[in-house]
């Protein structure tokens, strides 16, 4: 990716920082990368032009968000779907080919109303492993219809059984809500002692939330039932997201003895590539492992991590910009 | 070449200790490795012990599982249940079994009888007259009868720590693989019980380690190994027993844990003695002298059995007997035995176990000796027996361990198969693999450099290895939770090494590659500082069931923040200079 004509991109975009001052005209070498600067189109000059609208698709994205997640939160009362870990109930996974999907949850939704059943697959032949059953039941009455269903005893062996009792798994759920409320604010903490200057800071905390929001919103749309560890996701989320911010908004603030698009610039191919390398390690995360508990907590962070590349790159690039723009020591 | 730096140094010196935390000489180790040895058995009797390998069984070498489960079926082949024909006065029984399961005295008179004996209607005290058609006139015939028609084999097994021999009509012993390292898989990758527990009210420190030792103590009795028992309270401050083991059914550990286990012998209103050290000093259990399954009948509903074990009480406590007793009065009963006018009662979690007649001989007399009976029903008879069995141990482990001076609520209870576990770590191995591969691929495709992609798995790789290492240390259990914080940690390792390199490339005319570094770092420590503070809320959340995930994340970014990154820093440093 960076090669001599990158290289020459960045002394350019260089130049394009200190294209007011008119001593660089002058200069022999300058005169003779004249033709470079007459080309057609100039991505600095560009950025220049319509940063600030770029904004635009962050808040379009806060916004569509923000009203999806208010219009859930009324339908159902709630701002995330529940698995029974965190509603209370039993999960009971049984280790067969033997049934299908379809047919347990066919016989089983009769005798259960609010049952679901997931199948786990080996990842190499795509055969079935298992298949886990959700219900608010009681484990004992669970465990009964499924053996009478499948035609045989079930065991500590042949199966896996979590319950969880009502009363905790709310106050898990609260919790774990709440962990993520103080993980957040203690991350807000940081970044004021960070950089010490209230809106570069603030921008960073704002695009932090919409990392958590997005992927809030997404899971939601998806009807994703979220696990306890779907929900410490998005605590894994609130540190992780942050980097590439951290990283733009220390080279645009530290970094002053380069022009501030190059700096913008500088951060964000090292940036992407940081994103990039998570985005890649997290999709094969995703792709790979059969494991319903951590797919689900690979969703989150891909959904994260994307949704991170938007709004760092678009919002906190343009609004640090805006920012230095308007003070000339930070130009 | 490289310069070798002191932080590269301290890198080295940390994978180093990795090395020996894990452990890893278990891979070329052949055996299989002894988990457990019954006690008093001919196996233990031999000098078997816990822990030790066995290397050979009668001149077969055993390096593997693969090898003991192939050759145990082949040495056990002639340990097969035989039939037994029993003549007594009250008729003539039939069961099969291993053993003849019953022992007589001089006047052969039966006492101990094993489970199949009594399903079959043995009763004890009766007199034994034949075995297998076999007239039965002493007791060296009873003893050359059991010796000739039990079924026996004779192993000699070469262990790590010497010679084996002897002759035994069942394997009273389990083995395992050697384990390869000392890291430990956690509850969701190795099969096991999980049970969460809430005391009925808040307590103090010193009543929760109480609880955790009474606890331990219970599961000790019942024989389980591998146990976790931990407080854990959550961000509201409720405090939670957290219970995990391996090779108990949920029923048993609910039965085991979850129950107060109060214990009283009352007379009348007065409780004479309760569960505990205290007043009891020693519980028979494990000896068919003087604890076992006495007695089995029909009933009117099914089955019953009658358990019996003998306890001993303190002087305090049997003078408090004396004291009750010697107040009662003496009834005759319809059979004409004489007894006190009121029954001992054992209450078990203010449940009546069962009402003890007293013997008149007792009253205001100083007993230390007591026998303790209870039932157990069921529609079939070894369903009685088990039942029996069951109450059995559950008493004799509260009259060991005392009571809680509290209810308990089990609020949350795991089972968890072991069938899986192994298909989850391969496929995580797997997805680990397919992660560094794609890291290297964009990795190099961007710097178009080997040195920088290779450098960078290499770190990450240490970076694992150490979370590793730190985990055998600490005997950290990893589950699911905690791989999910070793691939944070990866990502978040992965984002610092490009930033070192991409500032590292940076002016290098205007600045010192020290300069440039030390920019890196306070990115790096920015980044470092978030990811850890949000974290430390789930330490406590939801009664840190999430604190594999925490503790791992927040291990593996401060090793990589100050032993694996900074040591990347500085080979970067020397690889820019070159």
């Amino acid at each position: 990716m960076e090669g001599e004509g990158d290289q020459a991109q960045r002394a350019h975009a260089e130049n394009q920082g200190f294209s007011g001052t008119p001593k660089t005209k002058g200069f022999f070498g300058n005169i003779k990368e004249e033709p470079i600067a007459k080309k057609p189109f100039n991505f600095s000059h560009f950025y220049d032009k319509s940063y600030k609208f770029l904004i635009i698709i962050p808040i379009l994205i806060l916004i569509i968000s923000l009203v999806y997640m208010i219009s859930f939160t009324v339908q159902t009362g709630d701002i995330l779907r529940k698995d029974v870990s965190l509603t209370g109930g039993t999960s009971l996974t049984v280790y067969t080919d033997k049934i299908s999907l379809d047919e347990l949850e066919s016989k089983l939704k009769p005798i259960f109303s609010d049952v679901s059943v997931r199948s786990l697959t080996d990842f190499g032949t795509g055969k079935q492993l298992a298949l886990t059953i959700e219900s608010q039941a009681k484990p004992d009455d669970l465990k009964k219809a499924a053996e009478e269903i499948l035609g045989y005893s079930l065991d500590e062996k042949n199966s896996s059984m979590e319950f969880t009792g009502e009363a905790l798994s709310k106050s898990f759920y609260k919790e774990l809500l709440f962990a993520i409320g103080l993980a957040f604010l203690f991350m807000s903490i940081v970044i004021f002692l960070i950089f010490k200057v209230p809106l570069p800071s603030i921008y960073v905390i704002t695009c932090a939330f919409l990392d958590i929001l997005v992927p809030m919103a997404a899971a939601n749309i998806m009807g994703i039932r979220l696990s306890a560890a779907g929900v410490a996701a998005f605590l894994m989320l609130i540190g992780y997201s942050v980097d590439s911010d951290i990283l733009l908004t220390m080279r645009v603030l530290r970094r002053k003895e380069e022009a501030l698009n190059s700096r913008i610039f500088g951060a964000f191919k090292t940036g992407i590539t940081m994103t990039l390398t998570s985005v890649a390690a997290v999709t094969a995360g995703y792709v790979i492992t059969i494991s319903p508990v951590l797919k689900e907590i690979f969703f989150i962070l891909l959904i994260g991590l994307i949704t991170d590349i938007l709004v760092t790159w678009l919002a906190n690039a343009s609004l640090l910009k805006w920012y230095c723009e308007k003070r000339p020591e930070l130009k | 070449m490289i310069k070798m730096t002191f932080k590269i140094w301290v890198l080295i010196f940390f994978l180093v200790a990795s090395l020996i935390a894990i452990n890893p000489t278990g891979y070329f180790q052949s055996g299989v490795l002894v988990k457990t040895v019954v006690s008093d058995s001919a196996a233990s009797e031999s000098g078997m012990i816990k822990g030790e390998i066995i290397k050979e069984i009668n001149g077969n070498a055993v390096k593997s599982m693969d090898d003991y489960i192939k050759l145990m079926p082949e040495l056990t082949e002639n340990l097969k249940p035989v039939n037994w024909t029993i003549e007594t006065e009250e008729g003539t029984f039939e069961y099969s079994g291993l053993n003849l399961e019953m022992s007589v005295d001089e006047n052969l008179t039966i006492l101990n009888v094993g489970k199949n004996a009594l399903i079959s209607g043995i009763t004890e005290n009766s007199t034994l007259e034949e075995i297998n058609n076999k007239k039965i006139e002493s007791i060296d015939d009873f003893d050359s009868a059991k010796i000739e028609i039990e079924p026996k084999i004779e192993l000699k097994i070469t262990t790590n720590k010497g010679k084996r021999t002897f002759h035994a009509s069942s394997i009273d012993f389990t083995v395992s693989s050697v384990p390869k390292t000392n890291l430990k898989a956690g509850l969701d990758l190795q099969g096991g019980a999980r049970a969460l527990v809430k005391p009925e009210k808040k307590l103090s420190a010193s009543e929760m380690r109480d609880l955790i030792e009474v606890t331990k103590n219970r599961l000790n009795v019942y024989g389980i190994a591998d146990i976790v028992v931990r407080s854990a309270s959550d961000l509201s401050g409720n405090d939670y027993l957290v219970v995990e083991v391996a090779g108990v059914s949920p029923k048993e550990l609910e039965e085991l844990i979850g129950k107060q286990g109060k214990f009283e012998a009352k007379i009348g209103n007065e409780t004479v003695f309760i569960g505990g050290n205290k007043d009891i000093t020693s519980v028979c259990r494990n000896d068919a002298s003087c604890s076992g399954i006495r007695e089995c009948q029909q009933s009117s509903d099914g089955y019953y059995c009658r358990f019996e074990f003998v306890i001993y009480l303190s002087e305090s406590a049997a003078k408090r007997q004396a004291n009750v007793t010697s107040t009662l009065s003496e009834n005759l009963t319809a059979s004409g035995d004489r007894i006190l006018s009121k029954p001992l009662d054992l209450v078990l979690d203010d449940k009546n176990v069962d009402s003890l007649q007293i013997d008149s001989d007792l009253k205001g007399n100083v007993a230390t000796q007591i026998m303790i009976r209870g039932p157990g029903t069921g529609k079939t008879q070894i369903e009685a027996y088990q039942n029996a069995e069951a109450s059995m141990k559950k008493l004799q482990t509260v009259l060991i361990t005392g009571s809680l001076p509290y209810k308990l609520e089990i609020v949350k209870l795991d089972n968890i198969s072991p069938l899986l576990g192994k298909e989850f770590v391969n496929n995580l191995f797997l997805a680990a693999i397919a992660a560094a591969v794609t890291v290297f691929i964009i990795v190099f495709a961007k710097y178009r450099a080997l040195k920088y992609a290779l450098s960078i798995i290499i770190t990450v790789a240490s970076e694992i290895f150490i979370i590793l290492g730190f985990a055998a240390l600490i005997r950290w259990n990893l589950d699911l939770a905690s791989i999910a914080g070793i691939i944070a940690t990866i990502g978040t390792g992965v984002d610092a090494l490009v930033i070192i390199v991409d500032e590292s490339e940076f002016k290098k005319v205007q600045y010192s590659i020290k300069e440039r570094i030390k920019r890196a770092f306070s990115i790096i420590f920015g980044a470092f500082a978030t990811v850890v503070v949000a974290m430390i809320p789930l330490w406590w959340a939801g009664a840190g069931m999430m604190r594999g995930f925490a503790l791992t994340t927040i291990a593996g970014v401060s090793i990589g923040v100050f032993i694996t990154r900074s040591a990347f820093g500085d080979f970067i440093r020397q690889i820019a200079k070159e």
